[in-house]
């Protein structure tokens, strides 16, 4: 403002009077004095903003992955993972610039159209009538198109969360894709899905850009009124030209910031569209149950199973009315048809759910009342499938004990038979591991997951699901020796669809369409006409 | 005119011409991101070069918008304080003419640019995807599939800003430089190399420099917002096993730790963004003021007329308001770069295979042959298959056995055409697999792998995937000969249901049986199982195999296992793998007796 009353001094008296140079000094050095100051706010403004919306987006971030984690294991599951990517990059991104450029520019485009106004109506009264008059219809026309803009931009948002979906399914099942013969036609799928994200976004793109046009046509005919007014009543010498030119330079700046906002407007509908989704995940804080029990776990803890039911979401139930008891220093063995439940009752021992009723007790203590974490740290996992994470194999084996040396890493590779595959793999221990392990048999992944649980020496329960899957047989009798050596000072619950593993368990349950079908020692289950004597028939035949 | 003037441009993408891609990519990864990335444009040259005429209308509008007003307002001024008449209708119009021109100029710049770029990122992601496709699994076992997302869609993304904000900005910075330039030469010539020293400290100058300071942030802001997609999804993915194993907190304090460092390598590009832009503007009023050093004392001397010094100082105005955008632009062009060698080092990735034009006839039941084959996956690593000879007459059934690590996947990796042999061959129906392309082949292999993967799809989409003509009477009996009939009954919508990612809602078990139904419907003469029934309890086996045994009639089988109860129902030999060697093979039932007896 300072500079346009300045320059509208310098040209005012140079055009009328032909002012010499030596008259215009003062006033040229004060215009170059203002630049700087003028750089140093403008970059100090976008830098606090943008300083400010990454710092927001990093907690926003972190906030959404702790409410995505809080959905649990089953839920989390359930939800296409290139979908919660796409909200925790693309979602926080958006909000990001909506914080950073849409949010700073909004509360300019309040203030600068106020404070020149204070300028203009002293230099100008009618110009600034004008102005005053036409400012304000601006806001009051992006309201009015505001209501389409942001049904379509909620519907390309949605698009955009199908499109990443789709491609990261895509390219995690490529090479079943390749098998099927199906990438071409999969291709395809996702040439629509683009076609379509591209359709809406140009849909919101059009009224963004519409909003924009009338917004500059709005200033611009304004403009031009105030310039013809200053044009005749300068023509008529009505008013002096300084203050007609000073007017002339301030009024489009008076419409700038608000022309800004009219083309940062798709940002806002962004940050929109996004921040409904994330925010609903935002809230979903953990759930803090009253976990207040400790319970000495030095030694192998009974676990006692008492009447349990459960059911996921929207299926029938998973478990009924199981009771089990898990003795110290025993070999339990869980057998059974798939969908039988099995896996299920593993997730609720390792408190990723609640039992819908019943209880688990840990010497006497019931689950829900522990803190799952410290109940966790007793816990040692052997899942169906371990997630490999990005990192090597030494990394792969340190989640489950961080502060393992060498020598452990070591014993439990040795222990695991994951060393001949270490001795295999080009870099040994530094050997990175790609999605899903490649490069890593079923079996070699299963050693994997048996050494992360070896090396979590401290553990006094361990819960395998299937260990022996994917193994031949003397690498399944290996394993099974193994298991019985850690049972001399643990509880164990094992997972099996193969008898061979259940017969030397101390204790075998037979589950059915979540229900115990029957439990005892497997020499007088083989013995008695009952459901594990007909597996094991199955088997033998 | 020289030979390679006259030789077309060679375009990067020849979506048209498979053959034709593949015999330039190795060439192709050298050349530079810049040109390729000119050829994809090239392919939507239409809305391209619309895009940069009307971006050039509004800016040229803009400008003569603010010089003619300039001078308007000035000379009415004059005429007022002289008291003479003045023609207002001309420049009048002409104001009119700008401010319209201006205004429906930029609204179809952006519409026009916008759809370009659009259109030519979208031409882009379905080539890049398509070029993925013979890359799986061969030469894409080191990324992951996050990384993978990511250069699909944040980088090829990023590369919008290549045309619209450096390349339309450029040129139409580049034309109305030239104009304004005319204007002031004609003018008032002493002021014109002051104009250009401004112009090309500004235009050229200023924006190399932002470009240089960035260099490092920008570059290293694309590479690690790829590991954060990698993170972001082992987070989300390996949820269980973080959970399981008390690694939450690790992850995420890995994950807010990479977040952060990417953070402010962003806020520093957003802050030589913001430099880069006040300068410009510093910079205008800087020209400004020498113009008007040069020019107060020509109006003085009459050499300008008065009207005309306020015309060329609204337009050196305007003219920095077109330039402005440069600096800022280019503090992103090694970012843009990044992302684009990332998405042509991906898509120059050469194949495995040369896939042949045209595909020789298969017979109808043909026969398999291993000759000497022998297989690595990588140079320095052992033998997989370690000189194999195996034949498999048309209709046979064999069994593979073997330690796990022993070479049987790898058999199949063979057979199938996913990784190329090093040495010997692999005959089908009498062709060296090199003359067969690799989707006619696999066509004639119905495959039931170790992992199965559940798309996002319906029950019926996920089988229709292998036969998409099969009608419901197909899929019904596939199903019913797969025992996934209590299944489909147990599921809300039936075959309407949608499976989640991964086949969420779906059991190990479950999810075996619906591959296996997905194979019997692709009516494939021969058929491959990878272990169909791990995870699967014995009396299911036993129904499976049943199963299995009546789809494998009159079909070459291969199966892959190490169970071997219920193995004689279901082939009639069985061949012994042990360290990339075939050791022995002999029928099924001298195989049982004798690990019997072992």
């Amino acid at each position: 403002m300072a500079q346009a009353w300045l320059l509208s001094g310098i040209l005012a008296e140079a055009l009328l009077r032909r002012a010499p140079l030596a008259r215009l000094w003062p006033q040229a050095v004060a215009l170059l004095l203002l630049a700087p100051v003028c750089f140093a706010l403008s970059v100090g403004a976008r830098d606090t903003a943008e300083r400010a919306a990454q710092r927001l987006a990093d907690s926003l971030r972190g906030r959404v992955l702790r409410g995505a984690q809080a959905l649990g294991p089953y839920r989390l599951r359930a939800e296409a993972s290139g979908d919660l990517i796409t909200q925790l990059v693309e979602g926080i991104d958006a909000v990001q610039a909506y914080f950073a450029r849409y949010l700073p520019q909004a509360l300019g485009a309040v203030l600068i159209p106020a404070l020149l106004l204070l300028f203009v109506f002293p230099a100008d009264w009618l110009s600034g009538l004008i102005l005053l008059l036409t400012a304000p219809l601006i806001p009051l026309f992006m309201t009015f198109v505001g209501q389409a803009a942001e049904h379509a931009s909620e519907r390309r948002y949605a698009q955009l969360r199908r499109l990443g979906a789709a491609f990261i399914e895509a390219l995690g099942g490529l090479v079943t894709l390749r098998l099927l013969g199906a990438a071409d036609r999969f291709a395809q799928h996702l040439d629509e899905q683009s076609e379509a994200y591209r359709t809406l976004t140009m849909q919101v793109l059009r009224i963004a850009f519409l909003s924009a046009l009338v917004l500059e046509f709005f200033a611009m005919v304004s403009i031009a009124m105030v310039a013809v007014l200053i044009g005749f009543r300068l023509l008529w010498g009505e008013l002096p030209l300084r203050a007609g030119l000073f007017v002339l330079l301030l009024a489009p700046q008076l419409y700038l910031p608000l022309r800004a906002l009219g083309a940062l407007r798709h940002t806002r509908m962004d940050a929109l569209a996004a921040a409904q989704r994330l925010a609903a995940l935002a809230e979903l804080a953990p759930v803090a149950r009253p976990r207040a029990a400790r319970v000495a776990m030095a030694e192998a803890p009974q676990i006692a199973i008492d009447r349990v039911c459960y059911a996921h979401r929207g299926r029938t139930a998973a478990l009924r009315d199981c009771s089990i008891v898990l003795h110290a220093r025993r070999v339990t063995a869980l057998v059974g048809a798939t969908g039988a439940g099995k896996s299920t009752l593993l997730s609720l021992l390792l408190c990723f759910a609640a039992p819908d009723s019943g209880c688990i007790r840990v010497d006497g203590v019931d689950l829900t009342r522990l803190d799952a974490q410290q109940w966790r740290a007793r816990v040692a996992w052997v899942p169906q499938r371990a997630h490999v994470f990005e990192g090597s194999v030494r990394d792969n084996l340190l989640l489950a004990a961080p502060q393992a040396d060498a020598a452990a890493l070591e014993r439990a590779a040795e222990r695991s038979g994951l060393a001949p595959v270490l001795a295999r793999l080009p870099r040994g221990w530094a050997t990175p591991l790609g999605e899903h392990g490649l490069g890593l048999s079923g079996g070699e992944l299963q050693r994997l997951a048996l050494a992360r649980a070896l090396l979590r020496e401290r553990a006094t329960v361990w819960l395998l699901d299937e260990p022996t899957a994917h193994l031949d047989a003397p690498s399944t009798r290996a394993v099974e020796s193994l298991i019985h050596g850690v049972a001399a000072s643990r509880t164990v619950l094992l997972v099996a669809h193969r008898l061979s593993a259940a017969r030397s368990a101390d204790w075998v349950v037979v589950m059915s369409g979540g229900r115990i079908l029957e439990q005892g020692p497997p020499s007088e289950l083989a013995r008695a006409p009952g459901a594990y004597a007909a597996l094991l028939q199955a088997e033998q035949s | 005119m020289s030979a390679s003037q006259a030789a077309p441009p060679e375009p990067a993408i020849r979506q048209a011409d498979p053959a034709g891609a593949r015999n330039g990519s190795g060439g192709a990864a050298a050349r530079a991101p810049v040109r390729r990335l000119l050829a994809v444009l090239d392919l939507h040259r239409g809305w391209m070069a619309g895009g940069a005429a009307l971006a050039f209308l509004a800016a040229f509008a803009a400008i003569g918008l603010m010089a003619v007003s300039g001078w308007f307002i000035a000379a009415m001024a004059l005429a007022g304080a002289a008291g003479a008449a003045i023609n207002y209708y001309t420049p009048a119009a002409a104001i009119r003419a700008c401010a319209i021109a201006r205004s429906g100029g930029r609204y179809g710049e952006r519409v026009v640019t916008h759809e370009a770029t659009l259109r030519a990122l979208a031409g882009l992601r379905a080539w890049l995807f398509r070029r993925l496709i013979p890359l799986a699994p061969a030469r894409l076992a080191a990324l992951r599939s996050g990384e993978l997302f990511a250069r699909l869609r944040a980088d090829i993304d990023a590369l919008e800003h290549f045309y619209l904000a450096v390349l339309v900005p450029a040129a139409v910075a580049l034309l109305s430089v030239l104009m304004a330039l005319v204007v002031c030469v004609l003018v008032l010539p002493a002021a014109a190399p002051v104009l250009l020293l401004g112009v090309m400290i500004g235009a050229v100058l200023l924006p190399l420099w932002t470009r240089r300071r960035a260099q490092r942030d920008a570059a290293q802001s694309v590479t690690e917002a790829g590991m954060l997609r990698g993170l972001l999804l082992d987070a989300l993915r390996g949820h269980e096993d973080l959970l399981a194993w008390g690694g939450v907190a690790a992850h995420t304090a890995r994950i807010d730790a990479l977040a952060e460092r990417l953070g402010g390598r962003r806020s520093r590009i957003e802050r030589l963004r913001a430099v880069g832009g006040g300068l410009a503007g510093a910079l205008a009023q800087l020209t400004l003021l020498a113009i008007l050093i040069i020019a107060v004392p020509a109006v003085r001397g009459g050499a300008l007329p008065p009207a005309e010094l306020a015309m060329l100082s609204l337009l050196t105005l305007a003219l920095f308001e077109v330039l402005g955008p440069l600096p800022e632009a280019l503090a992103q062009w090694h970012a843009t770069l990044g992302a684009a060698a990332r998405v042509f080092e991906l898509a120059d990735t050469p194949p495995p295979f040369l896939e042949p034009r045209t595909s020789v006839p298969l017979p109808a039941a043909p026969a398999i042959v291993f000759e000497d084959v022998r297989l690595r996956y990588a140079e320095d690593a052992r033998w997989a298959l370690d000189g194999i000879d195996l034949t498999l007459p048309a209709g046979a059934r064999l069994a593979v056995v073997g330690a796990s690590g022993a070479g049987k996947s790898s058999l199949l990796a063979a057979l199938l055409k996913l990784y190329p042999v090093q040495t010997g061959r692999v005959l089908f129906g009498g062709e060296p697999l090199a003359a067969l392309q690799g989707d006619v082949l696999r066509r004639q292999i119905a495959v039931i792998a170790q992992h199965t993967t559940l798309f996002n799809l319906s029950l019926r989409d996920n089988l229709l995937l292998a036969a998409p003509e099969a009608g419901t009477d197909r899929i019904e009996r596939a199903v019913r000969l797969a025992q996934l009939e209590p299944f489909v009954a147990s599921l809300p919508q039936g075959y309407a249901t949608v499976l989640g990612e991964a086949g969420v809602l779906v059991s190990g078990g479950e999810a075996r049986r619906i591959a296996i139904a997905r194979a019997l419907l692709q009516e494939a003469p021969v058929l491959v199982l990878d272990e169909p029934t791990e995870g699967l309890d014995a009396r299911t086996v036993g129904e499976l195999y049943a199963a299995l045994s009546a789809a494998a009639r009159g079909r070459t089988m291969l199966l892959i296992t190490h169970r071997l109860s219920g193995l004689a129902q279901l082939v009639d030999e069985v061949a012994v793998m042990d360290a990339g060697r075939l050791v022995a093979r002999l029928p099924v039932d001298d195989y049982l007796a004798r690990e019997r007896d072992a």
